[in-house]
């Protein structure tokens, strides 16, 4: 039995606003939420790319102590999220503690903030620091520390799916969460991504020359994906959570419906688990078609995982290009805010709901000239009055992880 | 260390770190104030501190009973006689 699934509520922390207006506010206005990167005295003074997609404003955290106590900065991010999706569905409280909602939320990687203090602790040398290492330390780091901190707040029983593949992290949390619903093993699913402030992953990418550097005066013109200038991604922080649920029970509930989730793909490229894999993102997108049970000719917009490297950018154009032809209109939305990683799947799935149920389009940020190699499909190079219907949010991580999400705008029924 | 002190120094951790304020010293922690697996583990380090020294793990299961903070500073009496 497959079954309908609805988005109905949804809630986001990006470097580019809190609230459905702050974002769609800077994404209409070319608002960049890059700006400079913070000092950390640790990696930061080695790291050559000095850009990152901050969350620069204050968040009001109201989180008693029995639920702070286990929670790092992902975990906040996480819960404040969670929260917000929760007190806008109105879900009862017998509903959200019956077993019959689970969580599928994740991060790359826990967090690295606290890791760092453990590790601190560990290489001081001092007996005492050791022993002070315990087990909130580890409930605070812990992959699935943002899952398990949702399920604790909100005395959630059901099913538990916490993804960790970097890039597609939120991706997948909404792709199987929409599953697990679709199939009638949930009947509501909280689903999202959150990654704190964090110069590892900054690092990492920074090492293997794929940051942008060229930019580091002048934060608000990088990434730039698909144009000629661009020389990398830069690394942002945010969350984003939407909440699935089973269309029948949304509707009997009068629950007020954003977008309904048609299709979701996931496969992995089989071998290098850094470069970009042409055959592989192209066969995710086809997946994702053949699960939502569409013609390619049937999508409108298609939100680019486009993170602003030489050789992505190309590679993604080429596979949209061999599937969809020139025809849908591309956004790249990490040119606004970076690249969120762990939360950047659940946060353009917002984003594209919210231009769908508004029916225009934005342009790439920082988009002037569009790369040769990339100019075969149609990009947006203006905002536009669009009458979308139909939308795919495409995501690709390290490991070779690729995932399309497909939802369409909801009409009433 | 008086068993006045240990109350006191008890108290100011619930105060602090658990934010409890007043807690009757016969409340039922888990049962009255949340007390949990995680907030036992955080005890017994503040006890370490405390003490001075560190507990062993027979020491450590010992407390495991503990329902309230007259017990807490029982305790603490305990495992500073024998040090």
């Amino acid at each position: 039995m497959e079954r309908r699934v609805v988005i109905t509520a949804c809630s986001a922390i990006t470097p580019i606003g809190r609230t459905k207006a702050e974002i769609l506010d800077s994404l209409m206005n070319g608002i960049s939420g890059v700006k400079v990167l913070r000092e950390d005295d640790v990696l930061s003074p080695y790291i050559h790319s000095k850009v990152f997609g901050t969350v620069d404003y204050p968040i009001t955290y109201d989180f008693k102590r029995q639920y702070r106590k286990t929670m790092g900065p992902v975990a906040y991010y996480a819960c404040q999220v969670a929260k917000e999706v929760l007190e806008s569905a109105g879900l009862d409280e017998a509903f959200v503690t019956g077993g019959r909602l689970g969580v599928a939320f994740g991060s790359t990687h826990g967090s690295p903030t606290v890791q760092r203090g453990i590790y601190k602790t560990f290489f001081s040398g001092s007996q005492a620091g050791y022993s002070s290492i315990g087990a909130v330390d580890y409930l605070k780091s812990m992959v699935h520390t943002t899952a398990v901190n949702i399920t604790k707040m909100f005395g959630i029983t059901g099913r538990v799916i916490s993804s960790s593949t970097a890039c597609t992290t939120g991706s997948q949390s909404i792709g199987y969460g929409y599953e697990m619903v679709k199939y009638g093993m949930q009947d509501a699913m909280i689903c999202g991504g959150a990654d704190e402030y964090d110069t590892t992953t900054v690092a990492v990418f920074d090492n293997l020359l794929a940051c942008s550097t060229a930019f580091n005066d002048t934060p608000h013109l990088t990434p730039r994906p698909f144009d000629v200038k661009r020389d990398g991604l830069v690394v942002g922080e945010g969350a984003g959570a939407v909440l699935l649920e089973e269309y029948e029970q949304a509707r009997k509930r009068g629950a007020s419906i954003l977008a309904e989730v048609i299709g979701f793909s996931c496969n992995n490229n089989g071998g290098d688990l850094i470069l970009p894999n042409l055959g592989g993102i192209t066969e995710t997108i086809r997946l994702g078609l053949k699960d939502a049970k569409i013609p390619a000719d049937d999508m409108d917009f298609i939100s680019a995982h486009a993170t602003g490297t030489k050789m992505g950018d190309v590679i993604e154009a080429q596979a949209i290009h061999s599937v969809y032809g020139g025809r849908p209109a591309v956004t790249a939305f990490k040119s606004y805010m970076g690249h969120t990683m762990g939360s950047c799947g659940a946060i353009e799935t917002i984003i594209v709901a919210h231009l769908l149920a508004g029916g225009f389009v934005v342009p790439t940020l920082n988009l002037e000239e569009v790369d040769e190699r990339c100019a075969m499909i149609n990009h947006v190079m203006a905002r536009r009055e669009s009458p979308l219907r139909v939308a795919a949010i495409q995501n690709f991580a390290f490991g070779g992880v690729n995932t399309s999400i497909i939802i369409k705008k909801w009409e009433g029924r | 260390m008086t068993r006045e002190e240990i109350k006191t120094a008890i108290l100011e951790f619930f105060r602090k770190e658990f934010e409890i304020e007043n807690p009757g010293m016969e409340d039922n922690l888990r049962e009255i104030h949340g007390f949990d697996s995680i907030d036992a583990i955080e005890l017994l380090l503040e006890i370490e501190k405390l003490l001075g020294s560190e507990l062993t793990q027979e020491e450590k299961k010992r407390a495991m009973d503990i329902q309230n903070l007259n017990q807490v500073c029982d305790y603490v009496e305990s495992m500073a006689r024998v040090r």
